[in-house]
């Protein structure tokens, strides 16, 4: 087990290395650049092209910003001052050093503008997420120990809608109707906020409660579909299996043969996918965010994306990437630790 | 359990499952068995017949009497009414024309998405599986290597830089770009479900006896393993195209979706939005097309899975051998 | 395995439970003003706008939110109000020519400004604000190093202090946007003393915990959520501002903005739309306040060169290298019908660049729409339909188009402008094809159009035929802005912007004649440059577009301005209920 691990691991660094340079080209050879104008200027004068460009380090060979992006340039001689001689030694680490480099947009380094958005990301994401578990359990058992009855058939289309819905128009939706146009029979105010994580004067639970109610429920929908379904179909896949019979036939209460034998094993593929899909909750959901106006990492990316932030979309996808094959790795291990018929030498 | 047991699908015999299963053959043909049981899921059956005339109505979008892109602006939105069933645009254009023209983009789309996946997947998946070995490693590296990437961000990604880029037949915001952008990134469960049939099929008896026989591989793939693997790659096609459909919305809501004027459910329901409470048709049309569509798709993936249901077991023993 | 399964669910739920807690320790905010509340004597407001500012700085990437950031904390030298006129800010008067404040040196063509500043202004620390801090920004601003770049900066040889409270700028030309150089929409002075000159201009810690000299105080900047603004006690218009507490709302989507004006959540969104300004003027609740004059244009940029070229003399486009065909465009396109349907009215129609105060003096005729006009305009320069097939051929046209060449050519607009452009361009293809020009309709982002040619800007390389959106300049100055569209040294790429690579040389000669101070020769000059623009059609104006901010009616004094974000003046803002 140990050495499957470390080989993995090994793997891991070789997928990683291959990735940045994927996404390293992917990102810089996009049509556009960092250096269009937005907002009040549609045209960004030459001039400032030329400042920006240089501070952008994009005035270097792709190949060059490359190795600086990865390596660094303080080891380096750099020209900062554009008169074509080198003035010292630059100040980039590199990724390798954990340095991502500053955001376009901000200035700002971009572990910082990361470490903003990520707590709240999080947050909502992982509290969307085990709703969602909490509801798609009992909903998936229910839906398999009666296939195909009312319950069952109701659960689906509800699973199915949760997913047909683009979640931006479910989001809106739901805004028209709990902040637009019910209102609280009390006070006369919206029934719900219309998005944002509080309304100020600090942190309430009662207040972040309400602030969660629909983005949360806007989110664990497709999260409930994905999950009961799942489980569904794996409980199905189980219970025709001849150690049921074999434990029925014994004169195992059905209950127990369902609970105890069949539910522990239907659960092992859910933890793994479950664990499959943990990076969704460091990445976030960008039409949840931009609807609920949730200050998350989703948005960051989408508004990196426009801005052509070319080191901050370079950061969230390394990231993002790193998790997945982490959470890859886990879902392996959990797996082989849980089924004692997944072996790994 | 009363009524379950005899809904549980039991007693037909699965190629390549050994493990569990080791019933004799029934007399039975499993495509028929197949068909009957996707008979009796209701969802599935009325998924098809909603599907099927979704389709038909996006192929004679034609017959409207209404240009699905030329302005009336004496006409422009007019709420449903005889003349337009749907209502009219900001353009004065006939809502059900568009929709349905919409309707056409919309599942092109889709089935561009699950062309690129499969002519991507399936290769992939069966080299890998049949031949095993190094050739098993490294196609299941490059998988891996997709896998990893975060999907939906780089569909972001790629959309906006495919659909600004001029490649030959990616220009613009085409359905061939946005099919491309997001069937590029969905190929990969394709890749795994055919490899995990073929490593347990390939070491059957009657692929052996057809290889003693002198069959060549590429006939052996193509006659004898492929069919046997069918079942989770059609429920996966299903599936991935009703997702594609919902992919292409949410990229019309971020901008970088198909281009009006050409229009697509997703372009007709994100650009309505801004709009629903005063021309709530604007919105309402697309998006329940979106609706029905996905949930048909659903139901019927969702029918089939359950006619296929054993052959699940390949794809969880395969995954992780 | 039912324990392990069960030990490893809780394991898993121990887990998340405490990312749920942690976050929730992490996001405890210090306290910070409140949405409206019932009670009218509240002076609270909320401002809703799509995105964070980038910083405090409007000067480095100038969205237009860090605008409006910018100016309820720090001042410039100078601002512009609604009407394009130039008030002193930080500055005690304006130097003219008359009060002695500009020196002209008309042999050499260079000028000398002196400034002198209010001595009543003090930072929130209580420091006063002096030609120290001038001078610090405009080092800051030109540091090889780590500066960046304002419009004007490249004429001024030196800031020189005179003494605390004066200072000196000297050009090396006749500079027209003197008074609006370190002030206007994006300049402010930063504290000498606060902010760190080694972190750079563009990056320092004080954009973004600037140190107040405006009329508000930054309590706190929670990230793509609020920012937060307490009034200014130090600040030195006495009695002002009257808003106790501003918070600035993140609100990406237009709709939910909407609907926050509406329930009394939000008290201004800025810059809103055709679409929601007309929807917003029905509510009793909410006002909007238009700009009195218009900035932005909806304009057609014609490629005078080949597709993919940039030199209209060595490669003339096939079909708009020829003035008639030109015109004829502009005569067949129906500006009034579109502004007035898809733009709701809110539009007014322009048809020369110098339609705005001051230059507005002019008699340029308003070209007639005459479709028949067009058709025989084009059957004259030589474009007909021979077999009638609905789109023009080339059948001896004057621009060496080859026999038979059809006239179709690529329409590009931008896509984050949103529906009303895509239609706007859908209707203009569709008035074209009526007198016989196919167009392809194409939408890029804007960051592809506009970008430099090293990364494939479309305008930069040359790469389209005709391209739709909407431009204008800031300030009361329309000689950079022209310079930069029409003259001649903007034709070379990534030099400019005159993507027409239009050149004429009497229009350059005006153009250099009228960099002067004398506003009645700049006129002239103005007037004459604008009747080669309206013979020669390198670019038709259609009309303008909206410059509008909606107000809550708790609010008096809000005024949108096309020359400034709609805080510019939130110091004489006034809560009424």
């Amino acid at each position: 087990m140990l050495t499957y691990i470390l080989r993995r691991l090994f793997q891991t660094v070789g997928l990683l290395f291959l990735l940045s340079i994927l996404l390293f080209g992917m990102v810089n050879l996009a049509p556009g650049g960092p250096l269009a104008g937005q907002g009040q200027s549609r045209h960004i004068a030459p001039e400032k092209a030329a400042i920006l460009k240089r501070q952008f380090g994009l005035d270097k060979p792709l190949p060059v910003q490359y190795v600086i992006w990865l390596a660094g340039n303080d080891w380096m001689q750099v020209d900062t001052n554009g008169d074509g001689a080198p003035d010292g030694p630059g100040t980039r680490k590199g990724i390798l050093r954990g340095d991502f480099g500053f955001s376009f947009r901000t200035r700002q380094p971009v572990l910082k503008e990361i470490n903003l958005r990520l707590p709240n990301t999080i947050y909502l994401m992982s509290i969307t997420f085990v709703l969602a578990l909490a509801l798609a359990i009992p909903i998936g058992i229910l839906s398999a120990t009666r296939q195909y009855s009312i319950f069952d058939i109701v659960a689906t289309t509800f699973s199915f809608a949760g997913q047909a819905l683009p979640e931006f128009w479910l989001g809106l939706i739901m805004i028209l109707i709990f902040y637009a146009w019910l209102k609280n029979p009390i006070t006369g105010a919206p029934l719900l906020p219309a998005g944002g994580m509080s309304s100020a004067d600090g942190f309430v639970l009662s207040d972040r409660i309400i602030h969660l109610i629909l983005p949360v429920t806007t989110g664990a929908l497709g999260w409930i579909a994905w999950y009961s379904r799942f489980l569904r179909s794996s409980i199905l896949e189980i219970l025709p299996l001849d150690y049921l019979r074999t434990a029925r036939a014994k004169g195992v209460p059905k209950n127990q043969v369902l609970y105890r034998h069949a539910l522990s094993n239907a659960l092992i593929p859910l933890v793994t996918l479950i664990a499959l899909d943990l990076p969704y909750i460091f990445m976030g959901a960008v039409f949840i965010e931009t609807i609920f106006a949730w200050p998350g990492m989703g948005r960051l990316y989408y508004q990196a994306a426009i801005d052509r932030d070319y080191p901050l979309l370079l950061a969230v996808l390394i990231i993002g990437a790193a998790f997945i094959i982490l959470s890859n790795l886990i879902a392996d291990i959990l797996y082989a630790y849980l089924d004692p018929r997944v072996r790994y030498e | 359990m009363t009524n379950q047991d005899s809904n549980i699908p039991l007693n037909i015999d699965v190629p390549g499952d050994p493990e569990f299963r080791r019933q004799p053959a029934t007399a039975l043909d499993p495509g028929n068995i197949l068909l009957r049981r996707f008979r009796r899921h209701p969802g599935a059956m009325a998924g098809m017949v909603v599907l099927a005339i979704l389709t038909l109505a996006t192929l004679f979008a034609f017959l409207s009497p209404y240009p699905a892109d030329q302005s009336d602006m004496v006409n422009r939105l007019q709420p449903p009414s005889a003349a337009h069933i749907m209502g009219t645009d900001a353009l004065g254009r006939d809502m059900l024309t568009r929709v349905l023209y919409g309707g056409r983009i919309s599942l092109s789309v889709g089935l561009i998405v699950v062309g690129i996946g499969l002519a991507i997947g399936v290769p992939i998946g069966a080299l890998a599986g049949y031949y095993g070995g190094r050739l098993d490693a490294m196609l299941m590296r490059f998988t891996d290597l997709f896998l990893s990437l975060p999907a939906f961000l780089v569909v972001i990604l790629l959309g906006a830089i495919i659909s600004e880029g001029t490649l030959p037949f990616l220009k613009g915001n085409s359905i061939w770009t946005i099919g491309f952008v997001i069937g590029i990134l969905s190929w990969m469960t394709f890749a795994r479900l055919v490899r995990a049939a073929f490593l347990t099929i390939r070491e059957l008896d009657y692929v052996t006896a057809a290889r003693s026989l002198g069959s060549s591989d590429l006939r052996i793939i193509i006659k004898h393993v492929l069919p046997n693997s069918i079942g989770p790659i059609i429920v996966e096609a299903t599936l991935e195209m009703g997702y594609a459909i919902v992919q292409e919305s949410g990229l019309s809501f971020l901008g970088f979706g198909i281009q009006p004027p050409t229009p697509s459910w997703g372009n007709l329901l994100s650009n309505a939005q801004e709009n629903f409470t005063k021309y709530p048709w604007l919105a309402i049309f697309p998006g329940i097309m979106i609706f029905l569509s996905i949930i048909s798709v659903n139901y019927i993936g969702d029918g089939l899975r359950d006619a296929f249901d054993p052959y699940k077991v390949l794809e969880r023993v395969g995954e992780y051998t | 395995m039912f324990n392990k399964t069960r030990s490893l669910f809780f394991l898993i739920s121990v887990i998340i439970g405490s990312l749920l807690f942690n976050a929730c320790g992490a996001k405890t905010t210090p306290p910070a003003s409140s949405e409206t509340s019932a009670t009218p004597k509240n002076k609270n407001i909320t401002l809703v706008i799509p995105e964070d500012p980038p910083s405090f700085n409007a000067v480095i990437a100038y969205t237009g939110y860090d605008a409006l950031a910018m100016k309820m904390v720090l001042l410039g030298m100078t601002g512009i109000d609604p009407d394009g006129n130039v008030y002193p800010e930080l500055a005690a008067e304006l130097p003219t020519l008359e009060n002695g404040g500009v020196v002209q040196d008309e042999t050499v063509k260079t000028m000398t400004v002196t400034w002198k500043m209010r001595k009543d202004i003090q930072w929130a620390d209580g420091k006063p604000v002096t030609a120290d801090d001038v001078i610090f920004t405009y080092k800051a601003i030109t540091d090889p190093n780590t500066g960046n770049w304002i419009p004007g900066i490249d004429s001024v040889d030196s800031v020189d202090k005179i003494d605390d409270y004066t200072f000196k700028v000297s050009y090396n030309t006749i500079s027209t946007s003197y008074l609006t150089l370190f002030g206007g929409e994006q300049v402010a002075i930063w504290p000498a003393h606060y902010c760190d000159a080694a972190q750079g201009f563009s990056a320092w810690d004080c954009g973004r915990k600037p140190l107040s000299d405006g009329p508000f105080v930054l309590d706190e900047w929670l990230q793509g959520d609020h920012l937060t603004f307490t009034k200014n006690m130090n600040y030195y218009q006495k009695g002002k501002p009257d808003i106790d507490k501003v918070t600035v709302k993140i609100v990406p989507d237009a709709t939910v903005r909407k609907q926050m004006m509406i329930n009394g959540d939000a008290d201004i969104n800025m810059w809103t739309n055709e679409t929601i300004t007309a929807d917003l003027q029905k509510e009793t609740n909410v006002k909007v306040s238009i700009s009195p004059n218009e900035r932005f244009v909806m304009r057609l940029f014609l490629n005078t060169a080949a597709k993919g070229t940039t030199d209209a003399q060595a490669t003339p486009h096939p079909i708009l290298s020829d003035v008639n065909v030109r015109q004829a465009i502009r005569m067949a396109i129906d500006a009034d019908t579109i502004s007035k349907q898809i733009f709701l009215g809110f539009s007014k129609p322009v048809w020369t660049e110098f339609f705005r105060p001051p230059y507005n003096q002019c008699n340029i005729a308003r070209p007639k729409l005459d479709v028949e006009a067009a058709k025989a305009l084009l059957e004259q320069a030589g474009w007909t339909d021979p077999n009638n097939t609905g789109t023009r051929e080339c059948h001896g046209c004057k621009t060496g188009a080859p026999e038979g060449y059809k006239m179709e050519m690529q329409f590009i607009t931008y896509k984050e402008y949103g529906e009303p452009i895509l239609l706007t361009q859908q209707l203009i293809a569709e008035e074209l094809a009526k007198i016989g020009i196919k167009l392809d309709l194409t939408t890029v982002e804007g960051s592809v159009l506009w970008a430099d040619s090293s990364g494939g800007g479309i305008e930069q390389t040359g790469n389209f035929d005709i391209d739709l959106w909407d431009d204008g300049y800031a300030g009361t100055d329309p000689a950079d802005f022209i310079s930069q569209y029409y003259s001649e040294a903007s034709i070379t790429p990534d030099n400019g912007w005159n993507i027409a690579r239009w050149d004429n040389a009497d229009f350059n000669n005006l153009l250099a004649d009228s960099s002067t101070l004398d506003t009645t020769k700049r006129q002239a000059d103005f007037c004459q440059m604008a009747q080669i623009l309206d013979k020669e059609v390198p670019m038709i104006l259609l009309f303008t577009t909206i410059d509008a901010d909606a107000y809550s009616t708790r609010l008096e004094g809000v005024q949108s301005t096309v020359n400034d974000v709609v805080t510019w003046n939130i110091a004489d803002w006034k809560v009424v209920k």
